[in-house]
């Protein structure tokens, strides 16, 4: 198999990507580079636990052949978000809530709500369902994780 | 003088932030596949491809490459090839000559370098076997039970008998019968199943793993391994969500993971991908249940015969006690002289079903609130007023004639549930399958109430003593602390924050002074396996208690040491003697600490001495505490494609003392939405060939942020005196009645009674028009 070599921008900073051409950009975050807040579940794009934001866009990483990315790509995980203002409010709101039980979920979650909220600081409950259908719960029945958003949203500064 | 104290501060009651939240909202928390090792094998399990067979051969391919692979077999096995569990029946590993018994019952293990090689080489084992006719579903089960109850293979019968039933029979003035369904459900933690099994130079093994009862692997496999308890450690890894899911399955994959790692002695990891996750892990117990039932006139219950079966698979593991708790919630609710119970476990040739929140319960309820609602119908009886009348309160005794204690809410429950959701109006606007002014789609409200068994059933209490410590010690920055060891485990049901604040107010200690470490079996107590509701019940008793005997400790070691002897009290973090200037708690902590190397409280649980329980007779006090909830769904379907849309949930719940509303309340939302998966969208069905037919979460569907409706939760509170802070059981209850509720909804919207789980859409539109069937798709 074809070695790739590209140069991404992980978290901000600019990281040499060598790995196998076909390898999923999961492997590439969670082996590679150690960046292992991103969680597998499923594998197959259901769940969305392995949710990272490749140029602003959510995307399930499981599914993506890390050689789909040029040059250049920018690549935000967990552990990129809380460096971000939006993302610390977020993960403070999931706190206040209680919006957290075994957590296999969370880091997706705040990556989908990070995404949700960038496009759309006010979002009404139906759209937070939406922005967060492709994230799969099994412990909190959604509700406060519904809330915590909402009230990131209210605590996000206005814009003019 | 000393300044008057305010009282302390109470964390109890409180909504205290999650002491393991950070990590978690910040993705460093390390679940297992997180943690890197170095030196790994990874296991693969060489599975069965038929659902019964005999085995006849095991034969890696001459023609592959073996080299750096181990592979074991039952013949591997160091001991009995035996998994303990309740009957001593299930091979670990299917043995040469024998029976296999399901399809993926594991043959082998293979052990490679990466996991691609371990699967790549378990394909190259060929398996020679000859294939015996299988009795695959509880469907053909229940065949043979009605039609050759003779060939009926049952692992496990139990009854339970109050009263005279035919005498309540002769008495009623009508009798109603009806059978219901429901199929598997997967637990669907979203970290799949996990272990590492790292041998020991002196023979033992250490286990590290996302394992929900670290003790279960210490004493379920010392005959396969030849290993005593104290030679088998078990430490937990941050758990992903397990929801009994993993609570016996670790057991067994220990022992595949311990065979390849005793011969190699390399450590060996198993991991599941979801996929075999789904296919190959225990579920919840498919159930048909009969009931029969007679009544008076004016509504009273004379009567109840009930045959409960569940599909145990193809070995017992613990479906006995799943069906002991099922049978003992056919009935509980309700008033009723003259009861008759069976209780059996089919065998079929499935993956032996397990655990899975309610573990029994879910089942019994189903049927009972179902047909409760159709005894209701059949008396002209609005459903409400209909529990209201019959239900089980205070004084009442259950059908193992148990006097029901006043530390119960049952009746509080039901009207606060009926009020808040203005039941009796809304009753009026169902719809009953035609619609009304106004109304574009059917609107229906249902209604369950029910009651679930606190902690483990019948004298399990007792005989288990539950036993925890909570110890001095120095924390992370050096300063003194707290250690709470006791062996349940966090898996995000919340209970390192409860149990924090159990032991922060009996020591009236700073939360932050107090750690919760991970169980390790090597230090800490046996408190238990974590299930059965008992965990904040039974074992935050065993804290609270072992907290007060450590505070009494420190108070007296103060007394002597800094106090000449003069009464004195730990509180708000001091030590406090009349007439004295306080000191603070970490100064006599270190004194502590360096003049008696340390200090811990202890604590044994014990049962009440009255409590009665004939496990023969099936007899007595089935449960030391009970919780109570009512369940009302609001639902609407579409009359075109009946997609059902539930709106609203109302849930009232008596869990004794509410230690922390937060984590209470999220527990409660997220059961109320298992249940609604179990109601409306999970299902598994089974080929010929033995294989589920859901193997992933495209097909087996779990609910989204975007299938729940609002929920209003609520607590009364009815504490359970005897174990202070006085928290029932609160894990399993929100499993319990949705599905009930939901169904007798539809019944309100629709006129139509569906009597299988889950009601999905082509179930509602095939009983609207039986004759037509299911719709084209
Ligand atoms: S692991 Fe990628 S969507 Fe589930
Ligand atoms: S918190 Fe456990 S899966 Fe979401």
């Amino acid at each position: 198999m074809s070695t790739l070599k590209r140069t991404w921008k992980v978290n901000g900073q600019t990281v040499p990507i060598r790995a196998p051409a076909g390898r999923r950009l999961l492997d590439v975050l969670r082996d590679d580079l150690g960046l292992v807040g991103t969680k597998e579940s499923c594998g197959e794009g259901e769940c969305g636990a392995c949710t990272v934001i490749v140029d602003n866009e959510p995307v399930v990483s499981c599914l993506i052949p890390a050689g789909q990315l040029p040059d250049g790509t920018a690549i935000l995980t967990i552990e990129g978000i809380e460096k971000t203002r939006i993302g610390r409010l977020i993960q403070r709101a999931f706190l206040e809530c209680g919006a957290v039980q075994c957590g296999f979920c969370i880091p997706g979650m705040v990556v989908s709500s990070y995404a949700l909220l960038v496009k759309n600081p006010r979002p009404s409950t139906p759209a937070i369902r939406e922005g967060l259908a492709g994230n799969l719960c099994r412990c909190t029945g959604y509700t406060k994780i519904i809330q915590a958003v909402k009230l990131a949203a209210a605590r996000l500064p206005k814009r003019k | 003088m000393t300044k008057p104290q305010s009282p302390p501060r109470r964390l109890i009651g409180q909504g205290m932030m999650r002491v393991d939240g950070d990590g978690k909202v910040r993705g460093t928390t390390r679940y297992l596949n997180d943690l890197a090792y170095r030196g790994l094998l990874h296991g693969a399990v060489v599975r069965s491809p038929v659902p019964r067979g005999l085995l006849k051969g095991i034969t890696p391919d001459p023609d592959y490459d073996w080299s750096g692979i181990t592979f074991v077999t039952a013949a591997d096995i160091p001991g009995i090839n035996v998994v303990h569990m309740h009957d001593r029946t299930m091979p670990l590993l299917a043995e040469l000559g024998g029976e296999i018994r399901y399809r993926g019952e594991p043959v082998g293990v293979v052990a490679a370098r990466t996991p691609e090689r371990a699967a790549a080489a378990a394909a190259h084992i060929r398996l020679d076997i000859e294939v015996l006719p299988p009795l695959l579903t509880l469907q053909e089960a229940v065949a043979v039970f009605k039609a050759r109850p003779g060939a009926f293979d049952s692992m496990k019968d139990q009854s339970i008998v109050k009263g005279d039933l035919a005498r309540g029979f002769a008495e009623a003035d009508d009798v109603l019968e009806a059978e219901y369904w429901a199929g598997h459900q997967e637990q669907l933690y979203l970290e799949n199943q996990g272990l590492i099994v790292f041998p020991q130079k002196d023979g033992s093994i250490l286990v590290e793993g996302s394992i929900q009862c670290p003790y279960f692997p210490v004493h379920e496999l010392n005959d396969p391994l030849q290993l005593p308890p104290e030679k088998i450690r078990v430490r937990q890894t941050p758990i992903g969500g397990a929801f009994g899911g993993k609570e016996d399955y670790p057991t067994m994959l220990t022992g595949y993971a311990a065979l390849p790692a005793l011969k190699s002695g390399r450590p060996v990891k198993i991991t599941y991908e979801r996929n075999e996750d789904i296919l190959f892990t225990p579920k919840r117990h498919p159930v048909w249940v009969r009931y029969k039932t007679g009544f008076k006139k004016d509504g009273t219950l004379t009567a109840i015969e009930c045959d409960f079966l569940l599909d145990g698979g193809a070995y017992l593991t613990l479906s006995d006690v799943v069906m002991f708790r099922g049978i003992l919630h056919c009935a509980l609710a309700y008033r009723c002289d003259n009861v008759t119970i069976r209780g059996r476990v089919a065998r079929t040739n499935s993956m032996p079903c397990g655990a899975f929140r309610g573990f029994g319960a879910p089942q019994a309820i189903w049927g009972l609130e179902s047909h409760l609602d159709a005894i209701a119908a059949r008396l002209g009886k609005p459903p409400h007023l209909y529990r209201l009348q019959v239900h089980a309160r205070p004084g009442d005794v259950t059908p193992t004639g148990q006097v029901l204690s006043g530390e119960n809410g049952s009746t509080a429950c039901l009207k606060l549930a009926l009020q808040r959701a203005d039941f009796a109006r809304k009753l009026k606007r169902c719809s009953r399958g035609r619609l009304r002014r106004g109304q574009a789609k059917w609107y229906g409200i249902g209604l369950a109430f029910f009651g679930h068994g606190a902690a483990f059933t019948g004298d399990g209490e007792a005989k288990f003593k539950a036993k925890g410590r909570v110890e001095l010690t120095r924390l992370a920055d050096g300063r003194p602390g707290i250690d709470i060891r006791v062996s349940s485990t966090e898996m995000g049901q919340g209970v390192h924050t409860v149990f924090t604040q159990i032991a922060a107010d009996a020591l009236s200690l700073d939360p932050g002074r107090i750690r919760f470490p991970l169980a390790d079996t090597g230090l800490t107590p046996n408190s238990g396996p974590t299930v059965a509701s008992r965990t904040t019940m039974v074992v935050g008793n065993v804290v609270h208690r072992a907290a007060l005997d450590l505070k009494r400790q420190i108070e007296s070691f103060a007394s002597r040491r800094h106090f000449k002897g003069a009464a004195v009290e730990l509180r708000r973090s001091q030590l406090v003697a009349p007439g004295r200037p306080p000191l603070p708690f970490a100064r006599v902590a270190r004194d502590m600490l360096a003049e008696l190397g340390g200090a811990s409280g202890f604590f044994q649980f014990e049962l009440p001495p009255e409590t009665k329980w004939d496990q023969q007779a099936f007899v007595g006090d089935s449960y030391p505490g009970y919780s109570w909830s009512a369940n009302i769904a609001e639902i609407e379907i579409d009359p075109l494609t009946c997609e059902i849309d539930v709106k609203r949930v109302t849930a009232v719940l008596d869990i004794g003392r509410v230690i922390n509303p937060v984590t209470a309340s999220g527990q409660v939302e997220g059961g109320l939405t298992q249940a609604l998966g179990y109601a409306l969208l999970e299902k598994i069905g089974t080929g010929r060939n033995g294989l589920y037919d859901a193997a992933r979460l495209q097909t087996y569907i779990i609910p989204t942020a975007r299938d729940i409706p609002e929920f209003d939760v609520q607590f009364v509170e009815y504490p359970y005196t005897f174990a202070p802070p006085g928290a029932k059981g609160l894990g399993e209850l929100p499993m319990d009645g949705l599905a009930p509720a939901i169904a007798n909804a539809v019944e309100a919207a629709t006129g139509r009674r569906i009597r299988t789980l889950p009601i999905t859409p082509e179930a509602i539109f095939a009983a609207l028009h039986p004759a037509q069937g299911a719709p084209a798709s």
